[in-house]
């Protein structure tokens, strides 16, 4: 039995070959994981470690060095919304303070199933499009306070 | 000096399927590629060295002085690595190169490669770039189809191979050496030159780390020559460049403007303005680890390495932030601080603790938690954290800082006296 599905266990095959070492495929093969289950879970990491030969330190440092990565469960929607130089000079802040005000009730009703998460992020590389945000994958720009809750609603109801 | 605006890196920009190989080709595309085959690899890097082309990703290094770095008869495999890793807030012309002209940076590899003799390269981007990384592989899958990567390439003997790396969301990871580590599967931590990678790299071997810009200026500078390069821009900087520039602002984006530019024709011309009714407040240069300027050090600044070094700050990546009259520098010093702050790798004393006591003041000072003189501690931590560390974090971290306190005190002071 394997924690990793068919379509995940070709994958880690994959990049394991595909570099000079296979140390060099930690990086891609948890990029893989997290896009399949949100985060990366103990068993996922032990797997790697007893059937894979990815040492189980050498992963575990990965995981924690890197923002990307999450070893703790995350929202269905994770926006990592960008509060550097630009994107607060034209109004991250008071966009980040509607969506955790949003959350805030959001949890009220719904819990854990909460569907949106908030992470306050360095430097999204596109300032031109300031402010900006990512929703899992998706580039989202201009996201003003004016704006935010026609953007988020694309993605899941927000509170009435 | 000329204040034409040539598009050489832009020249796909807003084409029609500019992206693909076919408009490439159709383009004099990878012809620079068939002449650097016909020479040899010393005629290669000294045509490179002969135009003067300095780093695009912010350190401004002569490239082909680089190159000439890797040592020529060692046996065993060379590494070229595109850093494509642009995290300097505020920067962002790299995303639109890539995305712009995929294949003008997969010829320049292809061309550096052969200079330096390496048969395998990289290209490191962001993870936060994911419509451009898609992007990047797509036109590498096309390079691939068409014979331009792999063995025997247009039948000059030549192999290389290239792949995509993602990053995961570190900043330090642009560092050449902590980019390496990375792509090793490790933390991004930077190691100690020397050695300098062109000798110890990718798995210790010799290994050349350029920016994307920069190696997109090869293709360019080998098919029409150096003399052609050195046409724009300066002396000791020559060629065009690529600046992202944000802020308050009637157009901001990306543009490509030769070396030695005007500041206030670029803000007013390329960049359409401040919003009706602002004014500047204060320049940042070159991305957020970039000394201040004041509107009045504005007046005659040039775009260019010499001009940005004779008024104490640096072009960097050409990453320019303009601040408007409405802005809080204490809300802007707060996140540049609190950025370094958490981007600090961790290995260097000086930078992991003083970022974080930095962090801690400006916290303070933005809460009113402090007396005045916290304006003058940050001047007095930063002053300590330079040049004792293994990579440039610290210093990026340290210089902005004194900038602010050194030109906007008066207002940090203010803001604690109100409370």
């Amino acid at each position: 039995m394997s924690v990793f599905s068919e379509g995940l266990r070709k994958k880690i095959d994959h990049y394991l070959t595909r570099y000079e070492t296979r140390r060099s495929a930690i990086l891609p093969v948890l990029h893989c994981i997290q896009d399949e289950h949100g985060w990366i879970k103990p068993e996922h990491i032990e797997e790697l470690h007893s059937k894979y030969e990815l040492d189980r330190v050498q992963v575990k440092e990965v995981i924690t060095f890197y923002d990307i990565y999450k070893d703790k469960p995350t929202r269905k929607f994770l926006i990592r919304y960008c509060q550097n130089i630009t994107c607060t000079m034209l109004g991250a802040k008071e966009a980040i303070c509607r969506i955790e005000d949003h959350i805030k009730k959001l949890e009220a009703e719904l819990g854990d199933d909460t569907p949106f998460g908030l992470e306050k992020f360095p430097c999204l590389g596109k300032c031109d499009g300031a402010p900006v945000m990512l929703v899992n994958k998706e580039r989202v720009e201009h996201a003003t306070v004016d704006k935010i809750d026609g953007l988020l609603s694309k993605y899941a109801p927000l509170p009435k | 000096m000329t204040q034409e605006k040539p598009k050489i890196l832009l020249k796909f920009e807003g084409m029609p399927n500019g992206r693909a190989l076919k408009t490439y080709m159709a383009h004099s595309g990878y012809e620079a590629l068939k002449k650097a085959f016909a020479m040899s690899k010393e005629d290669v890097i000294n045509e490179v060295k002969a135009s003067g082309l300095r780093g695009r990703g912010g350190a401004g290094f002569p490239t082909g002085l680089k190159w000439s770095f890797v040592p020529k008869d060692m046996p065993g495999p060379k590494y070229l690595i595109c850093n494509n890793d642009e995290s300097e807030p505020g920067t962002f012309k790299d995303r639109h190169l890539c995305s712009v002209s995929p294949h003008m940076v997969i010829e320049g590899m292809i061309i550096a490669g052969f200079a330096i003799g390496a048969n395998k390269g990289y290209i490191y981007t962001r993870y936060e770039f994911q419509e451009e990384i898609g992007q990047v592989e797509a036109a590498i899958k096309e390079a691939y189809e068409a014979g331009l990567l792999g063995k025997n390439i247009l039948g000059s003997g030549f192999d290389f191979d290239l792949d995509h790396y993602t990053g995961a969301g570190a900043y330090i990871c642009g560092e050449e050496t902590g980019l390496i580590s990375s792509l090793e599967g490790k933390k991004g931590q930077p190691k100690l030159k020397p050695p300098f990678p062109a000798v110890s790299g990718y798995l210790a071997r010799p290994t050349i780390v350029n920016n994307t810009e920069t190696l997109a200026n090869v293709p360019h500078i080998i098919l029409n020559g150096a003399k052609e390069f050195r046409k724009y821009g300066s002396e000791k900087s020559p060629g065009t460049k690529l600046f992202s520039i944000s802020g308050a602002l009637g157009k901001p984006g990306v543009y490509e403007v030769p070396l030695g530019y005007s500041w206030n024709r670029f803000l007013n011309e390329e960049a359409g303005g401040l919003l009706p009714g602002l004014s500047l407040k204060a320049l940042i240069p070159g991305g957020a680890s970039a000394p201040l300027l004041t509107p009045k050090e504005c007046e005659d600044l040039t775009l260019d390495y010499e001009c940005m070094a004779a008024k104490g700050t640096m072009l960097g990546s050409g990453a320019i932030m303009v601040i408007d009259n409405r802005q809080s520098m204490v809300e802007l010093l707060r996140c540049t601080i609190e950025f370094f702050a958490h981007e600090s790798c961790g290995q260097c004393t000086p930078c992991r603790e003083g970022t974080g006591w930095l962090n801690n003041i400006m916290v303070g000072i933005n809460d009113r938690e402090v007396g005045a003189d916290s304006v003058d501690r940050l001047h007095l931590v930063s002053k300590q954290m330079g040049g004792r560390t293994i990579c440039a974090l610290s210093d990026a971290c340290a210089m902005p800082v004194m900038s602010y306190v050194q030109k906007f005190s008066d207002e940090l002071k203010a803001h604690l006296a109100k409370g």
